[in-house]
């Protein structure tokens, strides 16, 4: 009994140092990244306050962007999203609809709200996706394109529209998506100032929940009223701005966000565009144009741009939330796995070298061990190993901690484009900070070792987003 | 509490190692807070404060803009700080917005506001967006005399386009071809999507200057120079009638495929002339190797339009290996031929059907009557 007392206690022990160095590697890095956010933005406010004295719309030097919007049942809101989209500011669009073997009526729709009509020829390119059934143009819409094929999955219906847009750039967005009215003017001023080496860009996604919209415009940004959306938004904040700003920072944007992310045709194509056998094709194709590029030695930038903003709505439920996310925990498995070689390789430069390794320690790893800690505290606590005042102390700094850098993310908001403008809203948020310490952080460990037992399974289905639609002015 | 921690020969008690992580925590999270919050009560009254009074002074704004007997000084002298920011900023909305004689008396509000010799001494001791912000408004003012006062020298590319853009639009260069030569002489660095457009608002009133500093300069220009000045080239309105253009057909022959790209797209607007049109091989040319610089030489030929051209463009489609390549060069024929002979027809296939297809689309969402948008 002595010996097993022994052998658990010194598990315990180094299973805690581990954890305790885990811990402070991790965070380092993630402080280390929030402030190079907060460097990044200063000069990102700065250049967004310089407006040159030239008028956008006469210019004939800005890139066409074919808009690629993959539908699948989405006939309660295509027509709406559509017409959001016609609505752009930008001198030169295509909007490429691929609806996605849908069995609802959203081919219908389309054909009817925008008097579309089928385009009396086969497509003559070897488009590499599900058989295309027709493309229809409209007879109103000159920039309209809808392409009807078999169901292939999302990456097959962005490729359809990837192959068949005319434009250099294309703009990868979800239909139920709103996007700034001026987001596409902003997302591509890294190709309007590198127009040779910039390959991709990502905009910020923001949480529609709640928020007004009209003539798909967002016209009051409101925090959600519910808790589970509300500490959503504080999430996005530090994960998808600050965090994204600070890797912007170091040339490493590895992910840019399947919902709003601007690309160089050509170059997508180059690498047979998006993958249909992975479930988070916005990560997998960065990571695919990283190695690919590195692999060739090309020069390339990959930017985030901080003020165009996408709305998005994010699930209500924690059961739609746990299906998101072990969705998106089973992806990044898959696409690290896939590319493992590029880990601590100095071929991929600081990608390759930092980035990747503390993404995949930060990212894929850290919520594994953290959710193993919490399974083994009632453990060391039975066998009389745990210091509760030391647990105690560490978790109350841990989670100051964590609360710091959400407040950090906060800060970054209000310092910078500030779209929650009243100080109600702010509280409500650094609120939500300390709130996603205290339960959701502990159910998130949860859901990526259930995300990693699907991974290992072979589970590879999305999972269905229930929307409760976007609060319509005049509804 | 667990025991001392013991490094490099000295020993902590763990609890004081805490106490200090603690209080750093715990400080860093109070001015986190404290910052966050006041930052955002305080952008937030100044956003009420503005808001406020906008509606007033746009009012205000219009009928001294509308009225010649209003008095800007004295409209000026009465304003609050808030109030001049919204004024500069409404200033500055309306004079990109609007033309004629009612922006000359808006820039009288902008010399009442004291902006030209505030813009003078940001450009004298400001860092590059200070001075660009000047550089601006004194664009949009008018006033080149505050930049040759200030007798700064452009230190980066956008401070040089800048500057041209102020020189252009004030109409302060003696003539476009030193406009040309500012954007231009010894420049290695490519373009902002605004430097560009600067060269080409000059380059539009003298072509023949814009290709004669091309044709001084290409060889010292990094590549993505050149392309951007292939660009511009490509949309040139003036028509270009003595200028050299081996530069021009030198770049088709260039390494570097987004140049040849570039390159034939230019001769496509500038190269219509018979003396540049025997120089070119053209059967070589609609050979390249690369599909991407075909489509290129595709869309030339279809843009001269002559006989000729569209016979060379209509049968180098029916070999062109490369579908992309061919649908390109198909619609660009579509737009100068609706019909081609049987076996040329058969040969394209169903790429003349979609291209074809395409086009009468395009005229007939282009029609004036093609129903309400919207």
């Amino acid at each position: 009994m002595h010996t097993l007392d022994h052998a658990v206690l010194g598990i315990v022990v180094g299973f805690g140092l581990f954890v305790i160095s885990y811990y402070l590697l991790v965070n380092a890095y993630y402080l280390v990244i929030h402030v190079l956010a907060l460097l990044e933005l200063r000069d990102d406010v700065r250049e967004s306050r310089w407006e040159p004295p030239f008028r956008k719309f006469a210019s004939p030097f800005y890139p066409g962007i074919g808009i690629v919007v993959p539908a699948y049942n989405e006939a309660a809101t295509i027509v709406e999203s559509v017409q959001s989209m016609l609505s752009l500011n930008y001198p030169e669009v295509e909007i490429v609809v691929v609806n996605d073997g849908s069995t609802d009526e959203t081919l219908e729709r389309l054909i009817s709200n925008f008097d579309l009509e089928a385009v009396d020829a086969d497509v003559p390119l070897d488009v590499p996706t599900e058989e295309i059934h027709g493309v229809y143009r409209s007879t109103v819409y000159e920039e309209l394109l809808v392409v009807d094929k078999d169901n292939g999955g999302k990456s097959d219906a962005l490729n359809a529209g990837v192959w068949l847009t005319d434009m250099p750039l294309f703009c990868a967005v979800d239909s139920d998506t709103v996007i700034d009215r001026d987001g596409l003017l902003e997302l591509v001023s890294p190709f309007l100032e590198r127009p040779e080496t910039a390959v991709a860009s990502g905009g910020v996604i923001r949480v529609a929940n709640d928020c007004t919209i009209e003539d798909g415009i967002v016209t009051s940004v409101s925090l959600p009223k519910t808790g589970l959306p509300g500490l959503q938004v504080m999430e996005y904040l530090r994960a998808f701005y600050s965090g994204r700003l600070g890797l912007n920072r170091i040339k490493g944007l590895i992910l840019i966000s399947g919902a709003f992310g601007l690309f160089r045709t050509d170059v997508v194509r180059e690498i047979g565009g998006y993958r249909q056998d992975t479930i988070t094709e916005d990560f997998d194709i960065v990571v695919r144009l990283h190695r690919h590029l590195m692999d060739n030695d090309r020069e390339y930038t990959v930017d985030f741009v901080p003020e165009p903003v996408a709305w998005t709505e994010v699930p209500a439920t924690r059961r739609v939330l746990g299906r998101q996310r072990r969705r998106w925990y089973r992806g990044m498995v898959e696409t690290v796995v896939t590319n493992r070689g590029m880990l601590f390789n100095p071929k991929y430069g600081r990608v390759g070298t930092i980035v990747m390794p503390f993404f995949v320690a930060a990212e894929t790893i850290g919520p594994l061990i953290e959710g193993l800690g919490y399974l083994l505290l009632p453990l060391a606590w039975y066998f009389g190993f745990l210091d509760l005042e030391f647990f105690l102390v560490f978790f109350l700094l841990t989670t100051g901690f964590g609360v710091f850098l959400s407040w950090f993310g906060v800060f970054s908001e209000v310092w910078s484009f500030n779209r929650y403008e009243h100080p109600g809203q702010i509280f409500r948020l650094l609120w939500y900070g300390v709130l996603e310490n205290l339960g959701y952080r502990q159910w998130k460990t949860v859901v990526a070792w259930q995300g990693l037992i699907e991974y290992l399974r072979g589970v590879d289905t999305w999972g269905v987003m229930e929307r409760t639609g976007f609060d319509t002015d005049g509804e | 509490m667990v025991g001392p921690i013991s490094l490099l020969g000295y020993s902590v008690s763990l609890t004081v190692v805490l106490v200090v992580v603690a209080l750093v925590i715990g400080l860093a999270l109070a001015v986190m807070f404290w910052l966050t919050v006041g930052l955002s009560i305080y952008r937030s009254v100044g956003t009420t404060r503005r808001e406020r009074v906008q509606d007033d002074l746009q009012r205000q704004l219009l009928d001294g803009t509308f009225d010649p007997e209003f008095d800007w000084n004295e409209w000026v002298a009465e304003l609050s700080s808030v109030e001049r920011r919204v004024v500069e900023s409404l200033l500055d909305e309306y004079l990109r917005e609007l033309d004629g004689e009612n922006v000359e008396r808006l820039r009288e509000l902008g010399d009442a506001l004291g902006i030209p010799a505030r813009s003078q001494r940001r450009l004298e001791r400001g860092g590059e967006y200070e001075r660009l912000y000047a550089l601006t408004w004194l664009t949009l003012l008018e006033r080149p005399d505050r930049l040759h006062a200030a007798d700064v020298e452009p230190r980066t590319p956008r401070e040089r386009a800048a500057i041209a853009r102020l020189r252009h639009e004030s109409g302060d260069f003696d003539s476009p071809t030193a406009g040309i030569a500012l954007l231009l002489e010894d420049s290695r660095s490519q373009f902002t999507v605004f430097g560009q457009d600067t060269l080409y608002r000059i380059g539009t009133e003298a072509p023949d200057a814009l290709l004669d500093a091309a044709e001084r300069n290409s060889q010292s220009w990094s590549q993505p120079l050149l392309v951007q000045v292939l660009v511009v080239c490509q949309h040139l309105t003036a028509g270009v009638t003595t200028a050299d253009l081996s530069w021009l057909t030198a770049a088709l022959e260039a390494d570097n495929e987004a140049v040849r790209e570039a390159a034939a797209l230019a001769l496509g607007n500038v190269g219509w002339r018979p003396d540049i049109r025997n120089e070119l091989f053209l059967d070589r040319h609609v050979g390249d190797p690369s599909p991407r610089v075909r489509g290129a030489v595709y869309r030339m030929l279809a843009r001269w339009g002559d006989e000729q051209a569209l016979d060379t463009l209509a049968g180098a489609l029916e070999r062109e290996p490369d579908a992309r390549a061919r649908l390109t060069g198909t619609d660009a024929l579509v737009g100068r031929r609706d019909r081609l002979p049987d076996e040329q027809r058969v040969v394209l296939g169903e790429t003349w059907a979609w291209s074809r297809e395409h086009a009468q689309y395009d005229r007939l969402a282009r029609r004036p009557d093609a129903g309400v948008r919207g």
